[in-house]
């Protein structure tokens, strides 16, 4: 009787689990979202930013993954200047991440999603928006209301950005230590896993973690000076600093408020730690100038790609087998960008590096990594006891349906915010007052641009080169 | 077979009666009452803020001085919103502007309505329709003594517990032709919200 059942009982399984899904989430369970966005990305760097958005991969609000569709839409929509949609695209993520971060402890839904991802993959799962995606949602939200002429909400999205920023440095030990333990108890030792892993260390770099963005700090210190609040300014100028030393522009910054607010001690440390010709040679705001600064956008970062991993496991029987499982993984290598020329009459200043996005996801990914590993075996082993009982109740046929079933379904989970932008690098000088014209020569192409120039203010100059697409937007801060 | 039936018969009933219960309702509520959907800043701290700030300004001896003899012009800069939340910080000021005209002690001048107001004399006097003689003159609005304004802060902490967040409203007056402050006073409120354990 209970053998007879045994089929019909694991179809009511399956459907249980396909029940209530959408055709999206079911597309979300059979491939990738590399796979999903790759259409989209494509016309993004052909610069066709109104196609991108339409060959977004549809989500409805049930799906697992609705919060990244928003932000792909939000950055979307920046790109094409309608920042009234982006502004409620981003929005709207924001209050769904804020509802994540407010529900409580233990969440039934969530042990239903985790139900489902153990039967297929983690594509079920909601997708969790990292830090530094949170931080460039509002570093965008922030340009979005500042473009609107809002500097006192795009100081707002500032705040929420370095709150976004502090939680994750206080939250991130703990996680990494936990997903650790846990694989140690599912008999992996940690050199079993990390020496089959692909490297990503190329891509890395040197930074320290995935989730300090020193363009969210800049971008904050412009908008705290533009407002008038040089001591605030001041501290995110450091923490740029901090983050990206070697760029100059940022120590001129941080030398020129250090003595503008008197901060003795903070002037003896730089002295010691920069040359001082290269600080003070900085032409500074005087009564006839203003300063203009660029801040450049190139390329796209790549998404993830999935990666099958040979990992040992002991089964019930205390036998050890291979078993291959999908991982994320990012190619491990940077796209190389000459940096942006500036041009002004006869003079030319070339672009520094702010930050990486690229490193900043894989980074992210190499942190995550103890705990997809760690799913992905118990994954496994669910599977793999499922196949056994197929195969032993219902012979070849359930052996093989299993087997299909297994095959299909495995997939990495290789979702993360794939529009934003690979590098992002500034340039910053000062120019006479009134209408100028500077020439930008950015991934080969040359463009001229119209500004005005302010006297002791600072016009801000954002330009994002995608493939041969150069937009750019200015504003009198 | 039996324990399948109780079974089905248990989730037919459920969704029959979730089907019969689950109607969304409308209801007039107290638009003074304690609200606490979320830890974010709501209409009981506006009305909290705004409530405690007026009579606080209203009962200072200083302001009984100003105000013993004439009512002092007003004029109110925008609130600096210096919180992680957008706020709407006009209609804080409203509320205090408003309950402070209610007292009859102050008079104000309203910037935001400046360019409406010259539009409509420079109707008056240009447009041709209205008498020129009756017509409002320019030059002749009272200027402000007094300028009030302030500053809303916060800090925000949270961990996996719970969340903790802390206004702090400071409002000041300052005499506009000797630059003193002549009053100031601020306003705390603290709101912590605990996660629920389980849920859905």
């Amino acid at each position: 009787m209970i053998y007879k059942l045994r089929l019909p009982l694991t179809i009511l399984c399956f459907s249980l689990l396909f029940s209530g899904c959408s055709s999206s989430q079911l597309t979300d369970l059979f491939s990738s979202y590399y796979q999903q966005v790759r259409d989209a990305k494509h016309a993004q760097q052909q610069g066709n930013f109104n196609q991108a958005l339409k060959l977004l991969p549809e989500k409805s609000e049930f799906d697992a993954s609705y919060n990244l569709y928003l932000l792909e839409q939000g950055r979307l929509h920046y790109l094409v200047n309608q920042y009234q949609k982006s502004e409620n695209a981003f929005e709207h993520a924001y209050q769904l991440v804020q509802e994540e971060n407010n529900k409580a402890k233990i969440q039934l839904s969530k042990g239903v999603e985790n139900a489902k991802a153990i039967m297929s993959n983690d594509n079920a799962t909601r997708y969790d928006v990292p830090a530094y995606e949170q931080s460039m949602l509002h570093s965008y939200q922030s340009l979005n209301y500042l473009y609107q002429q809002n500097l006192s909400a795009a100081l707002v999205e500032v705040r929420r950005a370095n709150l976004v920023q502090e939680s994750a440095l206080n939250d991130n030990k703990n996680v990494l230590y936990q997903y650790q333990q846990q694989l140690l108890q599912q008999g992996v030792s940690e050199q079993n896993w990390t020496n089959n892993l692909p490297s990503m260390d190329n891509t890395i770099g040197e930074i320290k973690n995935g989730f300090q963005n020193a363009f969210t700090f800049y971008l904050s210190a412009l908008l705290y000076e533009a407002a008038g609040q040089s001591n605030d300014a001041y501290i995110d100028y450091k923490k740029a600093l901090e983050i990206a030393p070697e760029n100059q522009f940022i120590q001129h910054d941080v030398w020129r408020l250090a003595n503008q607010l008197n901060m003795l001690n903070d002037i003896t440390l730089m002295k010691e730690r920069f040359s001082i010709e290269s600080l003070t040679e900085a032409n500074y705001t005087s009564a006839e100038t203003g300063q203009v600064v660029l801040i450049f956008e190139q390329g796209i970062v790549k998404s993830k790609s999935e990666y099958s991993l040979n990992l040992p496991i002991y089964t019930s029987h205390n036998d050890m087998r291979f078993y291959s499982v999908a991982i994320p993984s990012y190619a491990n290598y940077l796209t190389e960008y000459s940096p942006a020329r500036v041009s002004f009459q006869e003079e030319s200043f070339y672009a520094q590096d702010l930050v990486r996005l690229q490193s900043l996801a894989a980074k992210q990914l190499k942190e995550d990594m103890p705990m997809i590993v760690s799913r992905q075996i118990a994954r496994l082993i669910t599977k793999e006891e499922i196949r056994q009982q197929l195969s032993r109740k219902n012979g070849d046929i359930g052996n093989i349906l299993a087997s299909l079933y297994n095959i299909a379904t495995e997939h990495a989970d290789t979702r993360s915010w794939s529009t934003l932008p690979d590098s992002i690098s500034i340039c910053q000088f000062s120019l006479p007052k009134g209408q100028q014209t500077l020439t930008v020569n950015i991934n080969g192409i040359v463009k001229e641009i119209s500004v005005l120039v302010n006297e002791n203010r600072k016009t801000l100059i954002t330009m994002s080169a995608i493939g041969q697409n150069t937009d750019y937007q200015s504003i009198n801060l | 077979m039996n324990k399948l039936l109780a079974f089905s018969a248990i989730a037919l009933a459920l969704t029959v009666t979730t089907a019969c219960t689950n109607k969304s309702v409308v209801r007039y509520g107290d638009a003074t009452a304690v609200e606490t959907t979320d830890i974010n800043f709501g209409s009981t701290d506006l009305q909290k803020v705004a409530s405690q700030m007026t009579d606080s300004l209203l009962v200072s001896p200083v302001v009984g001085t100003l105000t013993a003899n004439t009512r002092p012009v007003i004029f109110v800069e925008s609130l600096k919103n210096k919180t992680s939340e957008h706020i709407d910080t006009e209609s804080i000021t409203d509320s205090i502007s408003t309950k402070l005209l209610r007292s009859g002690k102050f008079r104000f001048v309203d910037m935001g309505r400046v360019a409406a107001a010259r539009e409509q004399i420079q109707f008056q006097q240009a447009g041709g329709m209205v008498d020129t003689n009756k017509a409002v003159q320019f030059g002749q609005q009272v200027g402000a003594q007094y300028m009030l304004y302030g500053n809303l802060a916060s800090i925000v902490k949270s961990n996996k517990d719970k969340s903790d967040v802390y206004y702090k409203f400071t409002l000041r007056l300052m005499d506009l032709q000797s630059g003193l402050v002549e009053w100031a006073d601020e306003t705390e409120i603290r709101k912590t919200k605990e996660k629920e354990f389980v849920s859905w």
